[in-house]
């Protein structure tokens, strides 16, 4: 471990949709996962961590672009070279200091994004050709639903795969790097060198009001996908 | 009855009950099978709704649905015969064949839940109907995430 030159200042980083977002998600994902296995009635449940994972995946791709400044796809995404290089330096015996997500690591948030929401959204169409069918797959023909149920099943493992690289890179950082990113996205501060937290503190803020407005209209949005065939038959 | 009448009855029989007892063509065991998970799945699916509590139980329509599944539900299981693992569009696994036991074991599964679920139609018990019907879909999967190409 390499002992910053300086002294660690905490500093605002995640704001308050953000912690939500990621935590409710946390909830859900493994709700879903748990209640995809068991099947049988807890498939209704399953069903309900679907929808609630498609809003809150939806509300945070539309935060990306609307949200403070470290909840946004500009402040984290870049090159694939400075992915390559901070990932190497990481590996090694370095420990660059990021206000946000870092570079491979804000790869990985648009990586599970959009895979969560391609899942949640193939969900709407399955027919699990037992007794379940999603709300939208009267839409489609059967082969065709049976079929995106089986990539449903696909999707499932990677996300699986995906979140426990993300699990594993976040406790490398814990234990190899003693950075404790996991306190960080409860509090929404992060410890940082004293540059890069004055940065944090200027930093662009999130709108309280701006973010309610979005996830209302989001979840408006998902419940009339969810009900068309009962709203609009 | 003449010597001869006899003979030619008894070749005649003979030659019937071969004819009775000649083994179907393994498309006809595929379409055993697809048949019957097809009727599994047109009796049983409706009931979902009343599991779900968007349809009130009715005893009537539970105790139809569940005389026709019960029966149904040993049905499928002759149409797995040896050799009939790549025959037509199946989507059974080679498993099926390759770990027959557990299969079987799956198979049997199915009969005593489904068993249950008429049991609970029969004495008209509706929170236990609904509380079965998950356990007879979960039986349905746990086979299907082994034994079912999806």
């Amino acid at each position: 471990m390499t002992k910053p030159s300086t002294e660690l200042i905490s500093a605002p980083v995640w704001d308050i949709f953000v912690r939500c977002f990621h935590w409710s998600l946390v909830v859900l994902f493994a709700a879903a996962v748990i209640t995809g296995e068991i099947g049988g009635n807890a498939i209704a449940w399953h069903m309900r961590c679907g929808y609630a994972i498609l809003t809150l995946v939806t509300f945070r791709l539309i935060w990306g672009f609307v949200g403070g400044e470290y909840a946004r796809f500009a402040s984290f995404l870049t090159s694939p070279g400075k992915t390559i290089a901070f990932a190497k330096n990481m590996m090694g015996k370095g420990h660059d200091y990021v206000v946000g997500h870092n570079p491979p690591g804000g790869w990985m948030v648009l990586a599970l994004l959009l895979t969560l929401a391609t899942q949640a959204t193939l969900g709407l169409f399955t027919n699990d050709e037992i007794a379940t069918t999603g709300p939208l797959a009267q839409y489609v023909s059967e082969a065709t639903s049976v079929r995106l149920t089986g990539i449903h099943h696909i999707i499932g493992k990677v996300l699986l795969a995906l979140v426990g690289l993300h699990v594993a890179a976040v406790l490398f950082h814990l234990f190899v790097k003693k950075e404790n990113l996991i306190r960080a996205m409860f509090s929404g501060n992060k410890s940082l060198p004293a540059d890069l937290a004055r940065e944090a503190q200027g930093a662009r803020k999130a709108s309280t009001t701006l973010g309610f407005a979005v996830f209302v209209l989001v979840i408006a949005l998902v419940a009339v996908i969810v009900n068309w065939s009962v709203w609009f038959k | 009855m003449k010597m001869f009448t006899k003979i030619a009855l008894a070749t005649a029989a003979a030659a019937l009950a071969t004819s009775a007892m000649a083994q179907p063509k393994p498309e006809a065991f595929v379409k055993e099978r697809k048949a019957a998970f097809t009727l599994l799945a047109w009796y049983f699916g409706p009931l979902a709704a009343v599991a779900k509590g968007e349809k009130p139980f009715n005893k009537d329509e539970a105790v139809r649905a569940t005389s026709m599944l019960v029966p149904l539900s040993k049905m499928p299981w002759e149409g797995f015969a040896p050799g009939t693992d790549k025959v037509g569009n199946t989507e059974a696994k080679a498993e099926v064949w390759s770990n027959n036991a557990k299969f079987k074991e799956l198979g049997g599964k199915l009969e005593t839940e489904m068993a249950k679920l008429a049991a609970f139609a029969n004495a008209g018990d509706a929170d236990g109907f609904k509380k079965q019907f998950g356990a007879v879909g979960g039986t349905c999967k746990s086979c299907h995430d082994d034994f079912k190409n999806k």
